[in-house]
């Protein structure tokens, strides 16, 4: 459940934004998380809504786009998309790697509505 | 309105793994961060090693759990410090939680600081504390299908331990198995067979080990 650790970090964050652009309701956040980073979709959007509770970001959905990551190998430098199970580099067919894309987890847009009433923006 | 943010969620971590591992450069420490399932012998390791490492390496240990000061109180037998981190219903060590355990030593004094993370296949892979090394253990009686079914974890290792090994007859563990599944995801680590119990395969950690203080 290391869902909960990253869905309070991404509140912290989501209310900076808000704040930040006088947004007063969010309604949409998006969130692309590497594949790497083990995310289960339906933890992270329990966790997100149990702590945007009593914030801005109350009630607002969470959408969660998976990227694939990229390895590179460090025999050979070959970058490569690896497999959750299998790292193996396709060019020397060792599996020493190192993540360099979509190990991340990234806040992309804040979606909200600048006035205090309805939910459309 | 929509904001675009493009903002990492993890930086603060990740800011704060950067400080503790500036901090430890400084002090000229190795930081090793242990990870495992619960029950596969990371305390009793480090009760083994720590005495056997040499007066020369001063170990430190930082020791996170849900509850309780049990890892602490056997462990202080044989470091030099340690501090116990409670993590309450915390599934792994944050970098902020190891930072507040580096106030709590005397970074001067020591050599190698072991990181032993709350037992669990998968949230401690996914936090960068500031270690140097990550070690990865599994036991024995774990089975030996966990590779291939915690893949992250083992992707990440620098060395892996199979512990308990004195126990491989009995529980009839497939080492094939094992080896096989490593191929896939971690050429890079060598993977040591060890006892606590036994003393076999202390050798080869103790030698792992003394490369990496020499890195």
């Amino acid at each position: 459940m290391h869902e909960m650790a990253i869905a309070m970090q991404l509140v912290d964050q989501v209310v900076a934004v808000a704040e930040a652009h006088r947004v007063r309701s969010v309604e949409e956040v998006v969130v692309e998380a590497g594949a790497m980073r083990q995310i289960v979709p339906d933890a992270l959007e329990l966790a997100f809504s149990v702590v945007a509770e009593g914030t801005v970001a109350q009630g607002a959905q969470l959408r969660l786009i998976e990227v694939k990551s990229v390895a590179r190998c460090r025999k050979c430098e070959c970058e490569f998309a690896p497999e959750l199970d299998n790292y193996v580099c396709p060019e020397c067919g060792q599996a020493d790697t190192r993540i360099v894309a979509g190990n991340d987890i990234i806040l992309k847009t804040v979606t909200g509505s600048e006035d205090d009433g309805g939910r459309s923006s | 309105m929509k904001i675009q943010v493009v903002e990492n969620v993890l930086k603060a971590n990740d800011a704060i793994a950067s400080a503790n591992r500036q901090r430890l450069d400084a002090a000229n420490v190795l930081a090793i961060n242990l990870m495992s399932a619960p029950g596969s012998g990371k305390t009793t390791l480090l009760e083994k090693t720590i005495p056997a490492v040499g007066n020369d390496s001063r170990c430190a240990v930082l020791v996170g759990d849900l509850q309780t000061t049990r890892d602490a109180e056997r462990l202080g037998q044989v470091a030099v410090d340690t501090v116990q981190i409670n993590t309450g219903t915390g599934c792994h060590l944050s970098a902020a939680q190891v930072a507040e355990g580096l106030n709590a030593l005397d970074l001067n004094r020591l050599a190698i600081l072991f990181i032993e993370n709350v037992g669990n296949m998968v949230c401690p892979a996914a936090f960068e504390l500031g270690e140097h090394v990550k070690v990865v253990l599994l036991s024995i009686a774990e089975g030996d299908d966990k590779v291939a079914k915690y893949p992250t974890l083992f992707q990440q290792a620098d060395v892996v331990l199979l512990t308990k090994i004195d126990l491989s007859e009995i529980l009839e563990f497939n080492h094939d198995r094992v080896r096989d599944d490593l191929s896939r995801l971690n050429t890079r680590a060598p993977l040591i067979e060890i006892s606590s119990k036994t003393g076999q395969g202390m050798d080869r950690w103790l030698d792992w080990l003394r490369e990496q203080q020499h890195q």
